[in-house]
């Protein structure tokens, strides 16, 4: 329960900061700059792992009930949705299909199989 | 009834139900995704008494103020996964910031070609990326966050149900270019659906689900300041 808490405190307060540098002017949305401050934390050690590993389980598993709320904000916008249907899906499977197909075209030439390495090194 | 949904506690309650319920039916079958189902009740029973999503959304909105330290720890997965790519991470990087890219300029263009309202158009651009941060990208840009939800959770479907079909159609079978293409395409959904068949696909999908969403806030706010 203590590291519960500890990761959420952590977890929150790295989100206000990032909130706060946004508002000083960084223009990237302050949940990014806290994940970007939060990786760096990470990475140099400053942060343990186990403090937050939880906390973060937490917020990652039920994300999508965070979404609800504003998911249901759509009933508000059948007008438009329905007039602009044909865009919104044309852009959907359009700019789909060339993610998938950039990256993945980009990664079998880029990332080569004799640099392969195991998902377990390094945990 | 008025005060009733009007209280924060209210609308929390009513939504954690709902998404309790909606995760019962995901269990049992895996293909209906939760937040399509926690909204009918929510929205039926908003409908039936009336009331606008308005008084809904004053508890509403603490969840959704959430989704910022929800963003903060995708670090987590980032890192963990990170650890075990080290030597690609460089190539795996610059190959999402181009998918990243690719998939911006694509979606709003291809809305814009079609006369969508610049609202609208706004709203495609970030719809590759994880859910809340597509949301503070679509709010950057004067979109319409709705939108870019809907949009965020159809590519994320898409990707989990045809994303390595689509692929092996073009030779791309390897595992790391797989999760890349899912992760920067398709997020979390995509992601989750890895999971089942390559460890390898999954760590690298959840990398690059994680780093396609900071450079897609990176490009989104490089672009705002140009619009203004």
């Amino acid at each position: 329960m203590f590291d519960f808490i500890r990761g959420l405190a952590i977890i929150v307060a790295i989100f206000l900061i990032g909130g706060w540098l946004h508002t000083l002017g960084v223009p990237i949305p302050g949940g990014v700059l806290g994940l970007l401050l939060f990786y760096g934390a990470l990475l140099t050690g400053a942060l343990k792992l186990r403090w937050v590993d939880r906390a973060a389980g937490l917020f990652l598993r039920h994300m999508v009930l965070l979404f609800v709320p504003l998911t249901v904000g759509l009933m508000d916008l059948g007008p438009i949705l329905s007039r602009q249907a044909v865009a919104i899906l044309a852009s959907l499977v359009v700019s789909f299909l060339a993610v998938l197909l950039t990256t993945g075209l980009l990664a079998r030439w880029l990332l080569h199989p004799a640099a392969a390495e195991t998902p377990e090194a390094g945990q | 009834m008025t005060q009733l949904i009007a209280n924060p506690v209210f609308s929390i309650a009513l939504t954690v139900a709902c998404y309790a319920l909606a995760l019962r039916l995901h269990h049992r079958w895996r293909w209906i995704p939760p937040v399509v189902v926690a909204c009918i009740p929510i929205v039926a029973f908003l409908l039936l008494t009336h009331q606008p999503y308005a008084a809904y959304n004053r508890g509403g909105n603490l969840l959704t103020w959430c989704l910022g330290p929800a963003t903060v720890a995708l670090a987590v997965p980032m890192y963990r996964n990170g650890l075990a790519l080290r030597s690609s991470l460089p190539r795996l990087a610059l190959i999402v910031f181009i998918g990243s890219l690719v998939g911006m300029v694509t979606a709003g263009g291809t809305a814009w070609l079609l006369g969508a309202p610049l609202p609208v158009v706004m709203s495609t651009v970030p719809k590759s990326v994880t859910t809340p941060i597509a949301i503070e990208v679509c709010r950057q840009l004067h979109g319409i966050p709705q939108i870019t939800i809907a949009m965020v959770i159809l590519a994320g479907v898409l990707g989990a149900s045809f994303g390595p079909f689509l692929l092996g159609l073009f030779g791309v079978w390897e595992n790391r270019a797989v999760g890349a293409a899912i992760g920067a395409s398709s997020h979390g959904i995509g992601t989750a659906s890895l999971v089942r068949h390559s460890e390898m696909q999954a760590t690298v999908s959840s990398w690059a689900m994680a780093a396609a969403g900071v450079f897609t806030s990176i490009l989104g706010a490089t672009f705002s300041i140009f619009l203004h």
